[in-house]
Order: structure tokens, then sequence, then C-alpha cells
């Protein structure tokens, strides 16, 4: 982009104003909302909105194809493979939130806002009067894509190319971090399984959730007689959530046959 | 249609020799039996660092820019790129030491085992360990020599995520103290990620402001424009933020310690020397190329952050008592007086700049190698009260640390002297004598808990079940010979290498 | 520079004279450094080298005595080269340094003899050869310096070296006690020695002997007294003159050949050297030079007295050194008129007092090293030689007619009754008197020693000391008898000192020649009869007796100048250390620890912020970056 070009309109639009003073709030309170709410599951759907804010964004600042791309690619596939991941590992795990540092909290907040506050009025400041030129000399021939690709092909080439070693670093880390490599002696088949099950004392598959249980999650243990949760009835590799207490039944004895 | 990019390929050889080692060796990952492994990767490895150390040296004096003016080609950048082939060299052969009396190899045969479980304790026996780390580490070097290269915003910025992923990922790899070298990677990670977030918005005000990422294109625009310089200014000052933590400079500073104390300690070696060279070669070409003009806005920022830097390292490390944390504030503390003479803004400082790093990323190389050394039946041996009486045990060992230390600590006849005195020469000839004061007096208080080690060592008594002093293993040794020597001779005789500084002190773009 | 008086280039032979220094210095330095070793053949090589130095020293005289001009100069090399501050190393060979170096190296090289014999049961031997050899290179570049600073270097050579020696058996405690002492009075005399050049080249510019003496009548009156009070100051301290005399008897706890040496004929002369190298300065005030004639007077009242009352052999034989010394500044003290009479002097000194300070190693030698006269007695027919070279050495000493110390003493009389005047005769009759309780002291010395009956201690055999130590005994007895006469009639001393004194002006003779000559002996007699009276007609008691007069326990206490100087200066001293000491321990000290204590303080508070939480420190990045952002802020809008 050169400076210069003043073809295009000295000032916003009204219908990108519009559009933008709704859904920026909108987003701003996604990003709030993905930061301070409890549950993991809903902070991965509140930055979900902010994502889609940022999409209607860029459709109404003249890139319709990088809006696209930011639906499908961003909240798409990635605030997806985001969710997976939380609902594998339980809705309810979530570490404490209170906080043990003296002051954190609240020197925090002042941090922010100091900082929103500089940088905001900084850059506004230094935007306020700058002359508004649109994407149409970006864009003349081919729109979008086409110019993306120019330069993407040009004077990015370097940088595209080199993103793929990031590529390659994140996919070996994944590997390495998460893939248990296990020796193909050690794979036990269903067979192999079955067999050790019916040797073994409890030939019977695991307990479900059972007749008092208020979920049907994979981290809700299943109920003994006694209230307590059993043991073995634990999903390996998650963490089992904690049981409400079980409600004490009523004693009075029914009217009738007396025990 | 369009024209596709020029490419010299020449250019680029010593960047294009790393990064086709590192796909080789996940290549090797991929297809090479686990017997074979250790050897296959550390010889890819090798050749990369070696084939581009000898590249740099061949195409030496070279001075231009490349696929369109993405990468520069030119003296600094050369100097940088063979500073990180050799300190690669050396790094490298510190990660694959894996000699029995050295406890084996540092990494993790599985990283993805929890700790603690039944099959973590069964791999900690066995011998083979998690040799992706050599084409990590390689990917960690080349995106450092782009890094320092790049002169482009955009490519800084990818380079500065290709150096640091592999650098997070390393640094949870350690075999023994697992959830310390975890804790250590996640630090760095989140840190490191935060930053990165600073220096991408900084990037794009920039672009804002100047409507390019050609550092070049800022310059002129920053020389002569009507608009608010706003934007411009906070730019400059995202970028320096996330330019200061990668260099590990106050108030950026607070992961270095943990990081460097929790990673495995070839790591740490391969994190302190490369990491600081890397880091410092791009803000000095981003001071110096894009903003050079307008060094009188962002010289006092730089002047208070070096005496922050200065006084937050030395005074921090002297009551320190693990060697590892000591040697990590100190590193604190060396990035100040680069600072020192990066703020010079002339030839002299960006010369002084070059050979500080040089000599730095060699010391500090060596110290980490002795610090893997000194062990007892539980790994590295870190509390300094350990150390006492080494030299009772190991002389050379510990008269190699001693020397190490000293250089670190600027006594003559050692390189570290020879740097500190062209820097603080610099920082004088740009009239920063006062910061120049400042930098001595923390030299002097630094000076303490060096020798104080010195005398811990020497003077002390061993303690009754103290650590060994490990025989060091074959890569080990050449390393340390190699560091070592370097060390001597570039303080008794560093005329040849300052005059290559010199004339590599001209960046091109 | 105006004038400078010219010295002929040294040529030819005389080139060399730097060898009468190198060749001591480099036995020295082999000796030192050469360890055990060289224990073997050490004192040969310590003798040998003196013998060659001696060999060279009568060469370089004989040479000298052939040439018109004889004063010879040889410049070695430049010492300070700064500009304004032109210091160049150079060698004087004149008829004063010729007297000198020939009585160093002759002498010296003879005690070097004694030594192998009395040192030869001691370890450290080759050690001893090795600071002896020290010291008479430094004595030498004393005398043969062409300026005030080469004298000065030499000047604390000597001084060095004598630390060195005195100290020899330096796990005694009263060695080590008397070599500091030593040295320090040394010290506080330098300084008037340091501050004396220091002036010299404030006024003159200049430190060679050429220049001060060529431009001699430039200085100012006042600037001309202050030099030679000051150059007064440095010559008491090396010659252990009043008021810096205590510690000469104190440095008898060294071997006896250094006290022969360097505390009788060579060091303690350094002073008078001074004195009378000085003459052109001294020549110009009248004051500085009563004041030297007084501290002359006065010392040889105080070496006499403490002599009276000393039981240790070396003591009395040192307070005599005082007293002699005391005698010589009287003569220079007196001006053109006293100049050669003192090195006269100086040098029948050199020979008697050495061969008694020999005389009375040899009697320790042979009585176990026992110095208390009160255990000698009867010793005169055990130890013959010993005897008989001792007592041509206290003939000579006490003014016997017509030995050695008659010519020179007599003639140091003359000249101060000469003088005239209530000084004259003030002068003159202490030096009688003093002559008198010389023969007193001395006349016990010997009844003590050598007469009366055996008061040794059980085991006690004396015995003739070996050939190696009697020799030298010998020839210096012989220079005890011949030296004052060769020295007047044959090779009349005056003449060969005239181009550096002037000539003697002839002076009218308040008493004649002959009277003084005869009051002399007469006095003397008195004083050997005295003796005879108070102690070879009485038992000698073996130890101490108490309840003597004031006058005895005055002399006993070296006349208070020991507690003297304790009160004055070492009290107040120690004060003033202690007070340092507590500033220094306190003040300094708590400066140093409280800043360390301030860095590891600050340290540990500054580390809690390091507490491990990744919001911590990223809370902490934030801030910087908010000060980042207001800092750049400022600095670009501000």
């Amino acid at each position: 982009m050169t400076e210069g070009a003043l073809l295009a309109a000295e000032a916003v639009s009204t219908g990108e104003a519009v559009t933008f003073w709704i859904v920026g709030p909108v987003a701003l309170a996604g990003a709030l909302g993905m930061v301070f709410s409890r549950n993991a599951i809903h902070s991965a759907l509140w930055l979900v909105l902010t994502m889609l804010g940022l999409g209607v964004f860029y459709f109404v600042q003249q890139a319709p194809f990088l809006g696209v791309v930011q639906i499908i690619v961003y909240t798409g596939a990635i605030m997806i493979l985001f969710l997976f991941v939380l609902m594998l590992v339980g809705r309810e795990s979530s570490d404490s939130v209170v906080e043990t540092l003296r002051g954190q909290r609240q020197a925090a907040i002042v941090a922010g806002v100091a900082f929103a506050a500089l940088v905001g009025a900084g850059i506004g400041r230094a935007v306020y009067d700058a002359p508004v030129v649109g994407l149409e000399e970006a864009t003349a021939d081919g729109g979008n894509v086409v110019a993306i690709a120019r330069i993407l092909f040009t004077d990015y080439l370097f940088a595209f190319e080199l993103t793929s070693a990031l590529l390659i670093t994140a996919a070996v880390g994944a590997m390495v971090l998460a893939h248990v490599e296990k020796e193909p002696s050690e794979r036990r088949t269903q067979k192999d399984l079955s067999t050790a099950r019916y040797a073994s004392s409890r030939p019977g598959t695991l307990t479900g959730p059972g007749v008092l249980a208020t979920s049907n999650s994979l981290d809700t243990p299943a109920i003994l007689a006694d209230g307590q949760p059993a043991a073995d009835s634990a999903a390996t590799g998650i963490e089992m959530r904690e049981l409400p207490p079980v409600p004490d039944h009523d004693t009075t004895p029914t009217k009738g046959t007396p025990r | 249609m369009i024209d596709s990019p020029s490419v010299s390929y020449t250019g680029l050889s010593p960047v294009l020799f790393v990064l086709g080692a590192a796909l080789v060796g996940v290549l090797v990952e991929a297809f090479v039996p686990r017997a074979y492994r250790w050897g296959v990767q550390l010889g890819v490895a090798l050749a990369g660092t070696l084939g581009a150390l000898i590249s740099v040296i061949l195409i030496a004096g070279r001075n231009e820019l490349t696929l369109s003016r993405a990468v520069a080609v030119d003296g600094p950048a050369l100097f940088i790129e063979g500073t990180l082939a050799l300190l690669g060299v050396l790094s490298l052969l510190l990660l694959a030491e894996r000699s029995p009396d050295m406890g084996g190899s540092a990494f993790v045969a599985q990283a993805a085992v929890p700790v603690g479980t039944v099959r973590d304790r069964q791999l900690a026996t066995l011998t083979y360990s998690q040799t992706e780390v050599f084409p990590l580490a390689t990917f960690a070097l080349a995106g450092m020599m782009i890094f320092a290269a790049s002169n482009n915003l955009l490519v800084m910025f990818v380079a500065l995520e290709v150096l640091s992923l592999p650098l997070y990922l390393m640094a949870g790899l350690g075999r023994r103290r697992r959830l310390l070298s975890q804790e250590a990677a996640l630090k760095y990670f989140l840190l490191g990620a935060f930053t990165s977030a600073f220096f991408l918005y900084g990037l794009a005000l920039l672009y804002g402001y100047a409507g390019t990422v050609d550092l070049r294109g800022i310059f002129d625009q920053a020389a002569g424009s009507e608009k608010s310089d706003a934007l411009f200014v906070i730019g400059l000052a995202f970028l320096v933020v996330g330019l200061l933590f990668k260099a590990g400079v106050a108030p950026f500073h607070a992961w270095t310690p943990d990081v460097y104390q929790g990673a495995p300690t070839s790591v740490t070696a391969f994190m302190a020397s490369c990491t600081k060279v890397a880091a410092f070669g791009a803000i000095i070409r981003v001071l110096y190329v894009g903003f050079g003009n307008n060094d009188w806005t962002w010289r006092p920022v730089l002047y208070g952050v070096a005496i922050v830097t200065l006084v937050v390292g030395s005074v921090l490390a002297l009551t320190q008592t693990d060697v590892k944390r000591m040697l990590a504030y100190s590193s604190i503390a060396h990035a100040g007086f680069i600072l020192t003479g990066t703020i010079a803004n002339s030839p002299a400082g960006l010369s002084s700049t070059l050979f500080y790093l040089l000599t730095y990323g060699l010391t500090t190389v060596g110290a980490f190698a002795v610090v893997m050394l000194v062990r007892d039946a539980d790994g590295e041996a870190g509390h300094l009260s350990q150390w006492a009486g080494l030299a009772k045990r190991s002389p050379l060992v510990a008269a190699v640390f001693s020397l190490f230390l000293l250089a670190l600590a600027g006594i003559p006849l050692t390189s570290g002297f020879t740097g500190k005195f062209v820097v603080f020469r610099a920082g004088l000839e740009a009239g920063a004598a006062p910061l120049v004061v400042i930098a001595l007096v923390a030299s002097a208080i630094a000076a303490f808990f060096y020798l104080r080690v010195i005398v811990l060592m020497y003077f002390s008594e061993p303690a009754a079940d103290g650590p060994t002093v490990a025989v060091p293993g074959l890569l080990t040794t050449i390393s340390l010979a190699i560091a070592t020597a370097a060390t001597v001779l570039l303080g008794v005789a560093p005329g040849a290498v300052l005059d290559l500084a010199d004339r590599a002190a001209l960046f091109v773009g | 520079m105006t004038e400078t008086i010219e010295y002929a280039a040294a040529t030819g032979a005389l080139s060399t004279i730097w060898l009468l220094i190198a060749i001591p210095v480099l036995s020295a330095a082999v000796l030192l450094l050469a360890g055990k070793r060289a224990d073997a053949w050490g004192h040969l090589l310590g003798v040998g080298s003196i013998a060659a130095t001696f060999a060279l020293s009568v060469y370089y005289v004989v040479t000298l005595a052939g040439l018109d001009n004889r004063a010879v100069s040889l410049d070695l090399f430049s010492f300070i080269p700064v500009t304004g501050l032109q210091v160049d190393a150079g060698l004087l060979l004149d008829p004063l340094s010729a007297v000198f170096i020939l009585l160093i190296t002759g002498v010296g090289g003879l005690i070097h003899v004694y030594s192998i014999g009395y040192m030869a049961h001691d370890e450290g031997r080759r050690r001893f050869f090795g600071y002896f050899n020290l010291f008479v290179a430094a004595m030498l570049l004393l005398v043969l310096g062409n300026s005030f600073v080469a004298l000065y270097v030499g000047w604390e050579g000597v001084g060095l070296a004598s630390y060195l020696l005195i100290a020899f058996w330096y796990t005694r405690p009263n060695a080590a006690t008397a070599a500091k002492k030593a040295f320090i009075m040394n010290r506080v005399g330098d300084v008037g020695l340091l501050i004396a050049i220091f002036l010299l080249f404030a006024t003159l510019g200049s430190t060679q002997y050429a220049d001060v003496f060529g431009n001699a009548d430039a200085l100012a009156g006042g600037t001309a007294t202050a030099l030679a009070l000051l150059l007064l100051l440095g010559a008491c301290g090396k010659s252990g003159q009043f008021p810096l005399q205590a510690w000469l008897p104190d440095a008898m706890e060294g071997p006896t050949p250094v006290s022969a040496l360097i505390h009788a004929a060579t060091m303690v002369t350094a002073g008078v050297y001074l004195i009378a190298r000085s003459a052109p300065i001294y020549n110009l005030t009248e004051s500085g030079q009563l004041v030297v004639a007084i501290i002359g007077a006065v010392t040889l009242m105080i070496g006499c007295i403490a002599g009276c009352a000393k039981d240790d052999i070396k003591r009395v034989l040192a307070w005599s050194t005082v007293s002699q010394i005391g005698y010589m500044f009287l003569a220079v003290g007196l001006g053109p008129a006293g100049y050669a009479v003192g090195i006269l002097h100086l040098l029948t000194h050199g020979f008697f007092k050495a061969g008694l300070f020999l005389g009375a190693g040899s009697v320790m030698h042979g009585m176990n090293d026992e110095v208390d006269m009160r255990k000698y007695g009867d010793l005169a027919k055990r130890m013959k030689i010993t005897f008989a070279t001792f007592t041509l050495g206290y003939l000579a000493l006490i003014g016997f007619p017509f030995l050695s110390g008659y010519y020179s003493k007599d003639l140091i009389i003359e000249a101060a009754l000469d003088e005239g005047g209530a000084k004259g005769w003030l002068l003159g009759g202490a030096a009688i008197l003093g002559a008198g309780l010389t023969a007193f002291y001395m006349t016990r010395l010997m009844l003590m020693t050598f007469f009366g009956k055996a008061r040794w201690d059980r085991g006690v055999h004396p015995h003739e000391s070996p050939a190696v130590m009697t020799a030298p005994m010998i020839v210096l007895a012989f220079g005890s008898v011949f030296a004052g006469f060769l020295l007047v009639n044959v090779f009349p001393l005056e003449e060969w000192l005239e181009p550096v004194f002037g000539p003697r002006p002839e002076a009218a003779h308040v008493l004649p020649p002959i009277v003084v000559t005869m009051i002399v002996t007469a006095v003397v007699a008195v004083g050997i009869a005295a003796a005879w009276v108070f102690v070879g007609r009485r038992e000698v008691a073996r130890t101490e007796p108490l309840g003597v007069s004031p006058l005895i326990v005055a002399a006993r206490r070296n006349l208070y100048g020991d507690a003297f100087n304790e009160s004055v200066f070492m009290r107040p001293g120690q004060w003033l250390t202690r007070f340092l000491v507590f500033v220094d321990n306190r003040g300094v000290d708590g400066a140093v620890n409280g800043v360390a204590a301030l860095m590891g303080g600050g340290s540990s508070r500054l580390g809690r912020t390091q507490n491990g939480f990744v919001r911590s420190y990223a809370l902490g990045m934030l801030g910087g970056s908010i000060l980042v952002v207001a800092a750049l802020l400022a600095v670009r809008f501000g």
C-alpha cells in the first residue's frame, strides 16, 4: 500500500461505520467473555464469537477473501480443534481461579487499563484524521485473491516458505509431546484384552454411570450403593469429576407394611 | 504473469544448508531405525552446520539483498550467521553427548509419557532418547540465522517463531528432573507467545505507518512524513519489546533464570549463546537500518533499559545458589553490556557488538559445558555448595571453568575483556559516558559472584559426599577445547577478529 | 644551569669503574638466588668478589693518582628521563670517593675473610655473604654516585642491608626488634635527606654534584642553612648521632662481623661522607656548620658517658663508635679546617674499631658467645693473638702516642681549639674530656676482659680463634698502628683531598700543638688511672651492682634516650595507629561491608520478584512494555 492514493473516499462510509459500531462491541464482548468465563467450553465459544466478528470486519473492509478464510480456517478449523480437545479433557476440569498472589489481579487490571488507554490514545490520535484508502487500487486487477496471490509469490514469498518450517516444527513438537510410542509387541489386540478380562476376577464390563447419575459424560464415575464413586469406573487418562452429594433418602416409614 | 523474485542461492547458502539438514533430520526420524538414529542425526546436523560455516567463509564480502529484499546478505548478517554456525556446531556436540560417565543422554526417552508413571520409570532406565532434538535444533538455528539477516519485518517475525518454537520444545525434553524441565518449557512458551504478540502488533502498526514492512521503506517513511508519529513510535515500542524479550533484557528478563535452570544444560548452552546472538543481530539491524535516523527517539529509552538490565543482572546474581541460575542472571547482565555498545548507533557500535556476541557466545557454551560435567548420583550438581573444593579433585576442569568465569567477568587476557573494551569504547565515543560508568560498576559487582565460584573451587574444602567431575565424552571435549582456545586466543590476540568485525560492520539495504 | 664543575670524562681503565658495584651485586644475586646448592662454596664467592673489587679499587685509585685532574665522572644511563627532572645515573671517582672505596673494600674484604670462620657453624652462612656483598655494593654506590639521587639509592641500599643483617638471626625477637628500630630511625633521617634533595632540585634544578656544587653560590643563605640542617638530619640517622643514636647499640644483636663492618667502619660513616661531600653547601652557612659541630660534641659526650656503664662488650664498643663518629662530625663541622681531619679520623677509626670488633668477636667465639664482660676475666694468656691485636686497637683508640688514633684525634682537638673564642674552648674542651672518658671505659673493658680473676661460667673453655679469624685481626692491627703515621706523613691525606675540600686554611693556633698533645695525653693517663683504681683494683662483681649513683643509672639507661623516644614518639605513635585502625575498621571497612550488605540485601529483595509464577512475569513484562511505550512517546512528543 502506498500513500497518496486519494482516489478513494475521504471518509468512512455510513454502512461501514454502523457495522463497525455494532459488531465491534460484540467482538470485544466475546474477547472479555473468553477471558472471564469459568467454563472452558464457554470460553472457546466466546472466542468463536470474536473470530466471527473479525471475519465481518474483513468483509466490511473490502477483503471478502480474507473474511471467508477467517471464518472457514480460523473459526471453523482451529477453534473447532480447540473445542475437541476441551471436550476430551473434560469440561469440568478447570483450574482453580482463586488468585494466590497478593495484588496480582488488581495490578493486572490497572496495567491492562493503562496499557489500553495509552495505546488506544496514541493510535486514536494517529489515525484520527488519516485519509481513508480502500482496497480498490490494491485489488484493481483480479480482485482479492489475485492480489494476495501476487504479493504472496513475490514480496512475501520467503515468509510464506519459511512458515512451512514453522508447521513442520509444530507437527514434530506435537508428535514428541503427545505421541507415546508403543512397541509393536506391546499393543494388545482385542482378543488379548478379552482373554485378560475373563481371566481376571471381574469379567463384566465396567459400570456405567448408573441410576442416580446426573450426567452421561465420560468423566462421571459410577456410584456404588453407599453413594461413593466406584474407583474402577474411571476412564483412563481423564480426570474424574467430583460428584455432588447424593440426596438423603426420605426415611420416614411409609404407611402400610411395618418393618 | 508475475515475475518470480530473484533468489541468490549462494548468498542464502548458509541458511539453506542448515534448513536442509533440519528437513533431512525430520525424514531421518521417520525412516531410520532407532539404533542408528543418533549417529545419523548427529552426522546430518553437523554436516549442515559445518557446511553453513564453510559457506559463510566462502561468501564473505558479499553485499546484496535477495528474495525481493526480504533477506540481506551483508557483513553483519554473514558475521552473525558464521557465529551462529560455529556456536551451533559446539552446541550440537553438547546436545549429542551421551557418554555413560556423563549420565547418558540428557534427553528423555519419550516426552509424551507422563511424569511419575510406571512407564516413565521404565523408560528412565533405557538408553535411547528423543533424537528429534537434532532437527529441532537445526530448525532453531536456521530461524536464528534468518532472524538476524531479515530485512523485512514479516520475515523477521516468522523467523522469530521458527527459532522460538523448537526452543520451547527442547527445553521440555529433559531426562532427569522432568517436571522442572516441562515447567521451564511451558513458561518459555507462554511468555514467548505473549511477547510475539507484541512484536506482531508493533509490526502491524509500523506497516500502518509506513505502508511497507521493508526496513528501508520504514526508514524512508520515517525520514520525512507529515503523518502523525504516534503509530510509528508505538509500533517501534512494541517491536522493541518483542526483540528485547528474546535478548533477555530487563524488564523482560523474568523467564531467563527459570528457563535456563529447568532446561537440560546442553539446551541452555544452545539457548544462552545462539539466541542472544540472533536476538541482538536482529535488534541491531532493526534499529540501525530501520530506525537509524531516529536514534534520538529510541536511544534514551534503551539507555534506561540498559541501566535497569545491568543492575538487575548483576545485583540479582549475587544471592544465587544454583550455578545455572547464576549464569542465567549473568547473561542478563551481559545483555546490558551489549546494549551499551548497541546504542552507539555507529560503525564502532556495530562492530563492537558483533565481536562481543562472538566472544560471549563461545564463553557461554564453554561454561555450560563445564556445568554438565559436575555430576552426582542424581544428575548434575547445581548447588554452589557442591562445587566447593572442585579444584582438588579435578584441577583441569576447575582451571577451565575459572578461565570462562574470568572471561565473563572481563579480566584482561581473556576474550571477555577485549569484548567489554571495544563495547565500552564505542559507548564512550557515542557520548554515553554515564552508562559506561554504570556498566563498569556492574562489572565490578558481577566480578564478585564470578570470583566467588573460583574461590569456592580452589580454597574451600570439598563436601564429604560431594559430586565428582565426570570424564567428558569425546564430543564435550571437542566442544570445550574449541571454546577454551577461542576464549584465550581472542583475549591475547584479538586483532584479526576485531578487524573482521570492523570490515563486516556495514549494513546493506 | 649557569655553571658546572667540569669533571673529566672517564676514559680508558676508569671507564669500567661500574664494575666496582656490578661485581658485588652479581655475587649477591647469585648467592641469594642460588639457594642451598651454593652453601658449599657461597662464602668463597663472597670473599672472592670483594677481593676482586679491592684489587680493582687499588688499580683505579693508582690510575686516578696518575691523572692531572683527579676527578673523573662516568655517565652510565638515564635514570629518570622526564622533562623537568632529568636524573642521570653516573659515577664520580675523585680523591674523596677513592679513599672510601679503598676503606670499604679493604676492610670489608678482611671482615669477609673473618666471617668465613666466625659464621662457619651457621647454616645461613651463604645468605649472610649474600647480604654482606649487597651491603658492599650499596655502600660503593653511595660513595661513588655522582649525584645526590645516586647517593640516595646507595643510602637506602645500605639501610636495607643493615636491616637484613641486624636481623640475620631473625628468629630472635631481640634481633628483629633491633632491626626494626634501626630501620625506622634511619627512615626518620632519610626524610631529611629526601627533602634536601627535593629542595636542591627545586632551587637548582638538578641533583648532580657537578651542577649543585658549581652553582652552590646561587643558594640563598636561608636555603643553604635549611639544606645543611636537612642533610645533617639524614647524616645523624645513618651515623647514629644525637638525637637518632639509640639504634646503634641495639644493632649489636647482629653477628659481630656485621657490627665490625657496618656499624663501625663503613655505614655509620656514610653520614660523615655526606657532610664532607656537601662541603660547598656547608661552607655557605656558618650556622649550619655550628650545628653540626655541636651535634658532634654532644654525641661524643653521650657516647662516652653511656659507654662507661655497659657490661656487654659489644655495647661498649658501639657507644665508642657513637662517640668517635661524634668526633668526626665535630671535625667536619669546623669547615675547611676540619674536613680532611675528619676523614682522616674516619679512616683510622675504621681500622682500629673494626679490629676491636673482630677481637670482641674472637673473645665471644672463645667464650661460647658470651657477651657479658662480668663473665670474662684473665683471658690474656688464653687468647694471645686476640689479646695482642685487641691491645693494639685499644691503644690506637685511646690515642696512645704515635699510634693512628693519636694523630687523628689530636688533629681534631687542635682544629677545634683553633676555632677560637667560646666556640673553640667549648668544643675543644668537650673533645678533650671525651678523650679522657674514652680512655676510662676502654681501659675498664680491657681490665674486665683480659685481666683479673677468671669469672667464667661453667663449661667455658676459652681458646684462641682459628687462623682465618686471627689473620684479618692481625692485618687490622697493623693498620691501627701505622695508618695514622702513614696518612699524615707518608701519603698526606690532606694533600690528597685538597682537590675536593680546597686548601686547609692556616689558622693561628690558640695553643701550640705540642701543648695540646701533652694535655690530651695527660687526660688520657688520668682516665687510665681512674679505670685502674675503680675497676682494676676492685673485685669485679659477677652481676651488675645495684645502689649506684644516679649518673651510673643514667648511663646504664643510655642517658634516658630510649625512654625519651618511647614516651615522646612511640606512645603517641601507637595511639595514632590505634585510632587509625579504629577508623579503618569502623569507617572504611564499615563502608565497604555496608556496600556489600546493601548489594546482598538488595539482591535478596529484588530476587523475590522472581517468584516462579508465569502470570507475575507476564505482569512484569506488561508493566515494562507500558513504560517503554510511555517513555518513547514522551521522548518523541515531549
